[in-house]
């Protein structure tokens, strides 16, 4: 592995983070998850209706994947570390993708709440990814009590408008000292490909893939833009400036 | 009058001395991921086999499901 990207002493290959919500079938998204070639994938955890049964998502999932369920349906501190326990006591691991939702409109993370919750749970032992809008400032409080990355939220979860708070994310990724992983927001390729260049560690993906007309070749393409962007990073992208010719000014064929 | 717990908001007659495994299995849970909530407390997969479902208790059951 030559450009790891490493979350709580961990080795991944891939810097490329998958949603499992929103697929057609899990068989489209189990094969999503294959061509995207990602190591993480969220689940969120949910009561089972009993009456209508249903299958097991964990039995689609490729066994070099792991799992990262999220918190998704807390609205407070509290709930979210309710949600954490009943998920590691039941076997899934103990990392766990914080978010603290308590607004339906815009889907927007609750800080103050976040950064309670991300504190209990660093303490009770577990390895914790909090979403979060990207605020330096909290980033910093974020790691600080000991998360494992921050998620800074790129545009509105599932609104594919891409970084729309592109000059926050910027200094989040600037100061951080944890690995910057860019969820929710990103609607196409390009959009994950500018946020690996400006320097994220890894993005996570669901929407944009999932609804995409053909989801397996589009988690494709984004495995390809996350790896793109990354060697651009690597690379050391060129400033902007003003008109500069590529071709020599003189000798030129026309001229005297 | 038998024992009843309610799981996941519903009755459930309990048999004698049934334990979390047993409520799975007689819900066809077993295999996979089922999460269990007793009481407000989760309870660990270890302890499925021992800990005895008791009258009023209240269970949640849940699982992993799709999501971002």
């Amino acid at each position: 592995m030559q450009d790891p990207l490493v979350i709580a002493e961990r080795e991944f290959d891939s810097r490329l983070l998958v949603g499992t919500g929103k697929y057609d079938s899990f068989e489209t998204m189990r094969d999503a998850v294959l061509a995207s070639r990602c190591e993480l994938v969220t689940v969120a955890v949910r009561r089972i209706d009993l009456d209508a049964g249903g299958e097991d998502i964990t039995s689609f999932l490729p066994e070099n994947t792991l799992l990262l369920p999220n918190t998704s349906g807390a609205e407070t501190a509290e709930e979210a570390i309710r949600i954490a326990r009943l998920a590691r006591a039941g076997g899934l691991p103990d990392w766990i993708k914080l978010e603290v939702i308590p607004d339906a409109r815009y889907l927007l993370p609750d800080p103050v709440e976040t950064l309670k919750a991300a504190a209990a749970l660093v303490e009770d032992g577990f390895t914790v990814l909090p979403y979060v809008l990207p605020d330096p400032v909290l980033a910093a409080k974020l790691e600080e009590v000991g998360c494992a990355t921050v998620m800074p939220l790129a545009s509105p979860i599932g609104s594919g408008r891409g970084l729309k708070l592109r000059d926050s994310i910027r200094i989040v990724i600037e100061q951080a000292n944890v690995p910057v992983v860019v969820d929710a927001g990103l609607g196409s390729p390009s959009h994950a490909a500018e946020a690996m260049e400006m320097g994220a560690d890894a993005v996570l993906v669901n929407t944009a893939i999932a609804r995409a007309r053909d989801p397996v070749a589009m988690a494709h393409a984004f495995r390809l833009a996350v790896e793109a962007g990354r060697e651009a990073f690597l690379a050391g992208v060129m400033g902007e400036g003003d008109a500069e010719a590529s071709s020599p000014p003189v000798g030129v064929i026309p001229g005297a | 009058m038998s024992a009843i717990c309610i799981v996941n908001g519903k009755d459930h007659s309990l048999e004698a001395g049934e334990t979390v495994e047993r409520l799975l299995a007689r819900l066809g849970l077993e295999g996979g991921y089922a999460l269990v909530e007793r009481n407000g407390e989760p309870v660990e997969r270890s302890k499925y086999r021992e800990v005895e479902l008791r009258d009023g208790d209240r269970i949640i059951v849940a699982r992993p499901v799709a999501g971002g």
